[in-house]
């Protein structure tokens, strides 16, 4: 779909048209599930946050000013879907945190002569502890670093994407890393 | 360089982000903190590999789109939203035909023995042919069956209900801070009005559950239509905590799929009179 014809497609779906939304769900549905599935972390909740934010685009395709693009809009408003919907669940689960790191003690850590098959079972053992230690973000520390470290945007890209201030998104990322740092430093050990 | 760079600015100098780059890499080479504290930093984010999603086929926005067709407003906002005085008016009064419909019903069909609790309770007696007389059994199972009538169509119209409702309040919860919300405070207007009548039929019906989780709807829609148009980030904020802590969406979707189930009609190989009030 060149230029021409996504403003054309745009400018029909902002005008109700619902055969031309659905053009564009098919055209930006693959892009949207990639980042819901970065923010989330897991297929089902990327899934649900690709619905709503389609959902919510549809929605607000009147208030969308036509010359700006489209992927983009939708970009922000996946970012913005799973931030709401990291809200949620951690409003939901905070007292039930399954895979707390407080939890771990040093005898649960990997070993760090292994190898073979438990060399795998040990990385996978470090994945689950990133993906914990990730979980353990608050929701914009997440998305705002997800979107710095794994989608390689600026922080001001990111302040746009998030609708915060430079220094609140600049900060958000700076938390995230810091209580990753803390978070991972056994594994750190290990590594080095 | 002789103060020390900070872990802030050495997390942007990771990234490839901030300024006097030159300068903080200068002081990296000769400041064994310095050194040390970058390598943590570095090391820590290089644990955190590239996240690969699973792959999703070429089909995958045709699917997006099945799943999603069925969700969207029926028109588009900018008329839709002229429209709403008349959605109102049509749901209003579908609702008051609806209370009519089960007065002038509950007023023609043949009434239950006094002794019994209510119709649904008569089902079982009706089944085992206790009442000794053909023409009275067919007259409860026929008021039974009536009473089934009417039930499903308050199953059916509530769980539209609490559809439209809940798509009101996903609105509302994916609704970005300091925003514009007169569209769903005239939305849910319309709602509240529907959804006191709803109540009322409900607890006529016995439906206490039903009419609990009406109650529980009605106290949010008052908050959101009450209100100011141009909420702050921060009241929004509280008003979906309010809507979080009360698990509200989940409520209204599991209430909507039961609604959903009860209001099938029971399967010709069975009974009429044989519904779940028997167990």
């Amino acid at each position: 779909m060149d230029a021409t014809e996504a403003s054309a497609v745009l400018a029909r779906a902002r005008q109700g048209d619902n055969d031309a939304f659905r053009a564009l769900v098919e055209q930006h549905s693959r892009s949207a599930f990639r980042l819901a599935f970065r923010m989330m972390g897991n297929e089902q909740d990327a899934e649900d946050v690709v619905q709503e934010s389609f959902l919510r685009a549809y929605r607000q395709l009147g208030r969308f000013e036509s010359r700006a693009n489209f992927g983009t809009w939708l970009y922000r408003i996946v970012a913005n879907c799973s931030v709401d919907l990291m809200r949620s669940k951690q409003a939901r689960h905070d007292q039930v945190r399954g895979d707390s790191l407080d939890d771990a003690t040093a005898a649960e850590l990997p070993d760090a002569n292994l190898a073979g098959p438990d060399r795998l079972a040990q990385s996978a053992e470090i994945d689950r502890r990133v993906q914990a230690a990730l979980r353990e973000l608050s929701p914009l520390e997440r998305a705002a670093f997800t979107l710095r470290h794994y989608e390689g945007r600026s922080i001001d890209e990111i302040s746009t994407a998030l609708g915060l201030g430079t220094s609140a998104a600049k900060h958000s990322v700076f938390r995230a890393v810091r209580k990753l740092r803390v978070a991972l430093a056994p594994l750190r050990s290990l590594e080095s | 360089m002789t103060e020390h760079i900070s872990e802030d600015d050495l997390t942007l100098y990771y990234y490839g982000e901030g300024r006097r780059r030159d300068a903080i890499e200068r002081h990296i080479d000769h400041c064994a903190d310095c050194s040390t504290l970058y390598r943590e930093i570095a090391g820590t984010l290089a644990m955190l590999t590239e996240v690969e999603a699973p792959e999703r086929g070429d089909q995958y926005g045709a699917e997006v789109w099945q799943r999603l067709r069925n969700k969207l407003p029926d028109k588009d906002a900018r008329w839709w939203t002229a429209l709403l005085r008349w959605e109102r008016l049509a749901l209003v009064g579908a609702a008051a035909v609806l209370v009519v419909a089960a007065f002038v019903a509950g007023r023609v069909w043949p009434h239950a023995p006094e002794s019994a609790p209510g119709a649904a309770s008569n089902a079982p007696l009706v089944a085992r042919g206790d009442t000794g007389s053909t023409a009275a059994t067919a007259a409860k199972a026929e008021s039974a069956a009536g009473v089934e009538s009417r039930q499903r169509i308050l199953y059916t119209s509530v769980a539209d209900h609490l559809d439209r409702s809940e798509r009101m309040l996903t609105d509302i919860m994916n609704t970005a801070g300091h925003a514009d919300i007169s569209t769903e405070q005239r939305w849910a207007s319309d709602l509240l009005d529907t959804s006191r009548l709803y109540r009322q039929d409900a607890l006529d019906a016995g439906e206490q559950s039903v009419a609990g989780v009406l109650d529980e709807l009605e106290r949010s829609l008052l908050e959101i239509v009450h209100s100011p148009s141009r909420i702050s980030a921060a009241d929004l904020e509280q008003m979906r905590r309010r809507i979080d802590a009360a698990a509200l969406l989940f409520k209204v979707r599991v209430m909507s799929d039961e609604l959903r189930q009860r209001e099938q009609p029971p399967e010709r190989s069975r009974p009429r009179t044989s519904t779940q009030t028997i167990s």
